[in-house]
């Protein structure tokens, strides 16, 4: 036996207090989980509630917080030091939150009567969506939830399990646009939190989308995106001279060439920020890496993607894969975009990264330190889509004091803004208030949606993390401006 | 007393499982039905951890007759025979009317739901969805039910039974703040599932704690085979907190081997006919044997190895134990499990006709809590399919019951002021819940385990008169049921142990050291052992 001390939320109703933290110093055999803990814990303080049941990862009762992350307490290795909290769902007692009216709005099947098994085919399609336990640690984390009155990812899993099974005779579709199937932010915290790793977003929500969207329930300002990608081969229409006009196609470095790689510049960066691409471009330079840009690149199909428009996507993949196919490395510096070509495009000819990763595996000369306190936002497709979060990071303290904020979507993502600007506007309401508590001087990011949409939601110039590094540079070689541009 | 009121109905279920949710859908076709759940409603019980599967006739090939010949077989011959008659037929009928439903079981290579084989079958007829086909199937009868008017009331469990005049008028539950509420009915039908955490080594969820037979027996019903303790021969072992933490039978029904400490296929001794799928009863105690002769692994157990078959076959049929163990370090696909014994499973339970009454007007059973479907051992599969059956039959019968006067009664009021004194004492006990069960568990595992004799049963008992004689802390109302709960195990533990000194001889899964008959089985001149507040003993055969 080994002694752990865990800290625990307690919380009571009836006494008025905010919950708070009671550390419990505990024996528990080797391997134990956190619900062994917590079942140590009550035998000390017998009025310490938490939900269990089966014990085996099977039941979906037992979901808590360990150190900030849903997680199942019997599944989850228990730590010295482990801080469990409740759900961040409304709290009954102590750990214990209100599940019932989430798992109640998760659909039931209708039956059609005289049903028979499906196929093997459907059985197989139907089989990853059927295995939620109904913890509600996806609910519990999604950032439509908090702020509209979305079903919750468990709720569009279960809608798009009946769409697929024929012996369902409820309309699914409707149903689902009228729960929130277009709230969704695409940000993938449901996927990060879910025990049973169901990947809502992708096998259940876009899918549900694109049925949507063949009934006719597609947002006209959706639709008008497709339409320009359609005839433009762009998503962001022509407001300033884009990238492409601006460049030569192959952009040599200042000193010897340590590398090269072709530059998938994305809809936004080329047509609405490219000054932020252009700082990308010197912070390249400057490390020795040589900037190819293919200019018959298009959208890499994202918009339409995560809006259930995907008539065209294989358009756009065929134009792109063939731009690209040239080059070894394509560098993305869009999170939407290299997730989409990660994720969306299947098999590649070539290796596709992000700035970051592409900074960080060639090396990069140090920046100046500048006085200045920033803090970071996790754009969600780069830390949940492609797993990238502590690279960003990385270069940011080489620059400046990196103050840290919870990692949150800005509620820019999966056509929102477009398609329900007042849930974007009050996702990003929260995020100011988030920026606002770290006390940083500017936020930095690495996704051009979310820098445009927090800029919006704060009187903090929002920068890249490209540019904050660029300003490192400026300032060792003396011509110190740092850039205090906000976007525009 | 009574915070949350009292409520009336038509039919109460008490139990969440998937024989209590059956009844409950069923029940409702005939009037308002409350439906009680400890936990939350589709999380609770064993059904939704039950892995491997539903047995059913449903090919060419199989019949009724060899479903039943293996029943009764696998049951050394101490099954009802008219139980067994309605499970097998009726199996099949209600997992077409899961399927109906929207269940999502694996499909078979020419259609149809796809069985496997599970040990002492004659044919594979174990209809499953992965090894997680309890879940599927509690997803499913959560579905049905919510189409029902049935009002659930989640995290309530019963702690008392009601009688007025004999017959069993409804039942007290204390909510999750300790609050008692009074639902009286027009039938019960209980369905609480088992109680092997009696045991310190359980494959049961936190509500196997044998509410069903406790509550049963103080009403009055009688219970018969309590015995009849089913040790689950594949149990983890390690870590130590998962020890007990079942390995589904399909693993040996996908083609795992058992082999002890020197790589022997150890079966060969104790089966070499069925091997691994020998039934559970023959496999337990061959594990039993291995690590007792010395042959064990370090840690007590023997390996369950699934390395020859393709990854991909583990990958899609054992998709659960691969989860399982890879959280626990271990990669099935490339290493061998580590098993041992594990209780599992109570055969006996409330003694039911086929219409699921028990001896207690009023009170009908269905599912792990009443006892006669499965004899001395229970087949892999059948547990599931008789969920379904008998949730059924019960429900229909509980909704078929006349419509009463209902109301609370003087002899109703003499039991709230009972239990209301009994709630004061625990509110003055000494000891807490959690460490009365823990001397139980152990106590249980030592003394009335797989091999059995006079002396340990006795000694067991008298650990439990001792326990039994500690008073029980509730150091809030919010711990008033756990303190019932240790009651219901502590009464649980001691029907088995009395049930156990009962019979004199070996059969199934009740293992005596000191037999003093050693007829065979099917020539066994003893039929069920029966327990009731009224008298206990062992019914003798008429030959």
């Amino acid at each position: 036996m080994t002694p752990v001390t865990i800290r625990v939320s307690r919380f009571d109703p009836a006494s008025g207090q905010p919950a708070r933290l009671v550390p419990y110093t505990v024996e528990v055999h080797e391997g134990a989980r956190v619900l062994h803990a917590l079942h140590a814990a009550r035998e000390q303080d017998p009025s310490l509630a938490y939900r269990y049941c089966c014990g085996s990862g099977q039941c979906g009762s037992c979901a808590v917080k360990v150190n900030g992350k849903p997680a199942l307490a019997c599944m989850t290795p228990v730590g010295d030091g482990d801080v469990i909290e409740p759900l961040d769902l409304p709290v009954v007692r102590d750990l214990v939150v209100d599940l019932v009216p989430r798992i109640a709005r998760i659909a039931a099947l209708l039956p059609k009567g005289g049903g028979e098994l499906p196929d093997a085919a459907t059985v197989e399609a139907l089989k990853p969506l059927c295995d939620c336990v109904e913890c509600g640690s996806c609910v519990s984390v999604c950032p439509a939830v908090a702020v509209t009155d979305f079903a919750g990812p468990t709720a569009m899993r279960q809608l798009e399990r009946l769409v697929l099974d024929p012996r369902d005779a409820g309309d699914r579709v409707s149903q689902a646009d009228a729960e929130g199937l277009f709230t969704c932010t695409s940000c993938h915290a449901c996927y990060e939190a879910c025990p049973k790793d169901i990947e809502i977003m992708g096998k259940a929500i876009e899918r549900l989308r694109a049925e949507a969207h063949r009934r006719g329930y597609t947002f006209p300002r959706h639709a008008e995106i497709a339409d320009l990608v359609r005839t433009t081969g762009r998503s962001v229409a022509r407001i300033t001279t884009p990238l492409f006009e601006r460049v030569e196609p192959v952009i040599e470095p200042y000193g010897p060439v340590r590398g090269e790689v072709a530059f998938f510049v994305g809809c936004m960066y080329s047509m609405r920020l490219p000054e932020t691409a252009l700082d990308a471009i010197e912070v390249l330079r400057r490390n020795g890496i040589r900037v190819v840009i293919p200019m018959e690149q298009v959208c890499c199909g994202s918009p339409l993607l995560r809006t259930g428009q995907t008539e065209d996507l294989e358009r756009l993949k065929r134009i792109n894969i063939g731009a690209f196919r040239p080059y070894p490395v394509v560098m993305t510096t869009c999170a939407g975009c290299g997730m989409t070509l990660k994720k969306n495009y299947g098999d590649l000819p070539f290796r596709v990264m992000d700035i970051n990763e592409v900074l960080t595996e060639f090396g990069i000369e140090p920046p100046a330190r500048l006085p200045l306190k920033v803090t970071y936002h996790d754009p969600c497709h780069l830390l949940r889509g492609q797993g990238i979060s502590e690279e960003p990071r990385a270069f940011i303290r080489g620059v400046a004091d990196l103050v840290e904020m919870p990692a949150y979507c800005c509620g820019s993502g999966g056509g929102v803004k477009s398609g329900k600007p007042e849930e974007a506007a009050a996702l990003g309401e929260l995020r100011r208030k988030a920026i606002e508590e770290t006390g940083a001087d500017q936020v930095i990011s690495s996704c051009p949606f979310c820098e445009f949409h927090i800029q919006g939601h704060t009187d903090l110039p929002v920068r890249n993390v490209a540019s904050l590094l660029l300003d490192g540079y400026r300032a060792r070689e003396g011509d110190a401006r740092p850039g205090e541009r906000k976007v525009q | 007393m009574v915070d949350n009121g009292v409520s009336t109905t038509h039919v109460l279920v008490i139990g969440s499982g998937g024989a209590g949710v059956r009844a409950a859908i069923e029940a409702a076709e005939h009037g308002p039905v409350v439906l009680l759940s400890k936990t939350i409603a589709g999380k609770g019980g064993c059904t939704p951890m039950a892995e491997g599967g539903y047995n059913a006739v449903l090919r060419e090939g199989d019949s009724p007759e060899l479903h039943v010949a293996d029943t009764l077989r696998g049951g050394a011959y101490l099954n009802d025979p008219a139980l067994v008659d309605a499970l097998v037929r009726e199996a099949p009928d209600r997992v077409r009317e899961l399927v109906s439903w929207g269940a999502v079981f694996d499909v078979g290579p020419e259609g149809g739901v796809a069985q496997r084989p599970f040990g002492g079958q004659q044919f594979p007829r174990t209809c499953y969805a992965g090894d997680r086909t309890g879940h599927e199937m509690m997803v499913t009868l959560m579905d049905r039910l919510a189409a029902t008017g049935v009002t659930v009331v989640h995290e309530s469990a019963a702690v008392e039974l009601l009688l007025d005049d004999g017959r069993c008028a409804g039942a007290v539950a204390l909510d999750g703040d300790g609050a008692a509420g009074v639902y009286l009915a027009d039938a019960v039908v209980m369905a609480t599932g088992g109680g092997t955490q009696v045991y310190d080594i359980s494959t049961n969820s936190s509500s196997g704690t044998g509410d069903g037979y406790a509550l049963g027996y103080r009403a009055g019903a009688e219970l018969i085979d309590m015995e009849m303790v089913q040790f689950h021969p594949t149990g983890a072992i390690h870590p130590y907190d998962a020890r007990g933490r079942l390995v589904t039978e399909a693993v040996r029904g996908e083609g795992g081997r058992l082999l002890n400490r020197l790589g022997e296929r150890f079966m060969a001794r104790y089966d070499p006919e069925r091997m691994e799928l020998s039934t559970r009863d023959v496999v337990a105690r061959a594990i039993a044997t291995e690590v007792l002769e010395g042959r064990g692994t370090e840690r007590g157990g023997v390996w369950l190895d699934v390395t020859h078959l393709s990854a991909r076959q583990v990958e899609e049929r054992l998709p659960i134990m691969l989860e399982q163990f890879l959280a626990f370090g271990v990669d099935i696909r490339t290493e061998p499990m580590e098993v041992a014994p594990t209780a599992h499973h109570i055969m006996g339970g409330l003694r039911i006709t086929p219409d699921c009454a028990t001896t207690l007007p009023g009170l009908f059973a269905c599912g792990e809590c009443s006892g006669g479907v499965h004899g001395a051992n229970r087949l892999g599969g059948n547990a599931l399919a008789e969920t379904q059956v008998f949730g059924r039959r019960a429900g229909l019968s509980a909704g078929r019951s006349p419509v009463r006067e209902k109301g609370v009664t003087p002899g109703i009021d003499r039991q709230l002021g009972a239990l209301r004194r009994r709630f004061d004492g625990f509110r003055d006990g000494e000891v807490p819940p959690a460490s009365v069960v823990r001397r139980l568990k152990e106590t249980m595992w030592c003394g009335a385990g797989i091999y059995r004799d006079r002396g340990q049963l006795a000694g067991a008992l008298a650990g439990i008169e001792v326990l039994k004689h500690e008073r029980l802390l509730a150091r809030t109302d919010r711990n008033l049921l756990d303190c019932c709960t240790a009651a219901n195990m502590l009464l649980t533990a001691e029907l088995i142990c009395r049930a156990a000194l009962l019979r004199p001889e070996c059969r199934g899964a009740h293992t005596r050291l000191d037999p003093s008959c050693e007829l065979p089985p099917d020539r066994s001149p003893y039929a069920h052992t029966y327990l009731s507040t009224a008298g206990e003993g062992i019914e003798e055969v008429a030959r």
